[in-house]
């Protein structure tokens, strides 16, 4: 029998108004009011979950994507709980091996997110998840929607501090949850730590890094882009990973982050930070 | 037919941004990455790896690189029963593999080779090869 969160705990299209196949579709998700942040991570996750469902049908549902490399993200504001997200995908290329894609989500009319040239290869979707339940999912999606409200957050993963410098580098573990509800939707049959949930936390760990430098003492500093990712093999349930970050002195306006994740020793994900440093 | 030979100085003009694309995708530095260095062994790329440069030289030459086309084109004209046996490379198949890649040195081509592990023999140079082949094949401006 399928999980209640399926499609729910960790799914963020409600309803797709618009579907060439294969190549363009916009939708919308309804942020949940009772949950307390929607992090742009998520945003982007829900860009990306809308290009998934264009590329699954596109093959015709043998393979489905998976997150590996996005070239840049751009962070232009934030979704609140309440909003309405518009999301739009183009997808540039599909085939067996591979989908690539960009996309946007704005919110009231504003921008929140934009993913330039993100490619994500196509595995077996019998791996992951029931194709019959996939397509049928879609029709409901392209049909009446999906009802609003399923989401219900998502939890923060444990981070131990091993090594700080502040403003400069930080070493961390994180204990990816033996359990979680969006593991059952993310995904049914092969449970995958989400990408979108490590760059969340390592982007806010990241922040509060550089927040603390010399050099941010009386100014704001926000993520403003998110480039290099690239997701080396999934991060599986209860699985421990090494965090390391690295902030560098801001330079015209913009202070420059990396972010790795290793686990034994092995490099699992890593991705690029580009804050915005302002004066208050 | 047979293939137009890449000469090198058809490698050389497009070698420059091919390694530059390699050390962007393999957060490498520009100076690690040789001609004829294994990419797989000598600056642990993965099959993402592959698949970053790939669709980042696609990009970077405005072309069209078959994905998970290399292998078989590797292969040529050669039915796939005659370039592998139960996952080994064939005598003839070595023999159309080294013509192919004919940037990597002889005393890489291991036998036994396993059909699985011809991308480890894959250096920059090859991929400046597919560039090459992947502009000829490219329709002609209107």
């Amino acid at each position: 029998m399928p999980s209640a969160d399926h499609f729910a705990a960790y799914s963020f299209v409600d309803r797709i108004d618009r579907f060439e196949p294969g190549r363009v579709a916009t939708a919308r998700f309804a942020v949940p009011r009772e949950v307390a942040r929607f992090p742009a991570c998520l945003v982007a996750e829900a860009v990306g979950q809308l290009a998934a469902w264009v590329s699954m049908d596109r093959i015709d549902f043998r393979g489905r994507p998976v997150a590996a490399l996005a070239s840049q993200t751009r962070i232009l504001g934030d979704a609140r709980p309440g909003d309405v997200l518009e999301l739009a995908v183009t997808v540039d290329q599909c085939d067996d091996e591979a989908v690539a894609y960009g996309g946007s989500a704005h919110a009231h009319g504003a921008p929140l997110v934009e993913l330039v040239d993100c490619l994500g290869p196509m595995l077996p979707v019998a791996e992951f998840d029931a194709p019959e339940e996939l397509r049928a999912r879609l029709a409901v999606l392209r049909g009446p929607g999906a009802v609003p409200g399923r989401f219900r957050g998502v939890p923060s993963p444990a981070v131990t501090m091993l090594e700080r410098v502040a403003g400069v580098s930080l070493r961390a573990r994180l204990d990816v949850p033996a359990s979680a509800a969006f593991f059952n939707d993310h995904f049914p049959r092969r449970p995958v730590f989400p990408a979108t949930l490590l760059l969340d936390t390592q982007i806010a760990h990241t922040l509060l890094l550089a927040r603390d430098a010399a050099w941010a003492a009386g100014r704001t500093v926000t993520a403003a882009k998110v480039t290099h990712v690239k997701m080396r093999s999934f991060i599986h349930p209860g699985q421990a990973l090494d965090l390391a970050l690295d902030v560098a002195v801001p330079v015209d306006g913009v202070a420059k982050a990396t972010m790795q994740a290793r686990c034994d020793a092995r490099v699992v994900a890593g991705a690029r930070l580009e804050m915005e440093v302002t004066d208050a | 037919m047979a293939e137009q030979p890449i000469t090198q100085a058809q490698i050389d003009a497009v070698y420059p941004k091919v390694a530059e694309t390699m050390a962007d995708a393999l957060g490498a530095d520009l100076e690690d990455i040789k001609p004829k260095v294994s990419l797989i062994e000598g600056l642990d790329a993965e099959s993402i790896d592959f698949l970053d440069m790939v669709f980042r030289l696609e990009r970077a030459f405005k072309i069209k690189i078959p994905r998970g086309k290399i292998v078989e084109n590797a292969r040529g004209d050669l039915p796939e029963e005659e370039f592998e046996q139960k996952g080994i490379v064939t005598e003839r198949g070595l023999v159309q593999l080294r013509e192919y890649l004919s940037e990597v040195p002889a005393e890489r081509f291991k036998t036994p080779l396993k059909a699985a592990e011809i991308p480890r023999l894959f250096t920059p140079e090859t991929f400046c090869k597919l560039v090459i082949r992947a502009q000829r094949e490219a329709p002609a401006p209107a």
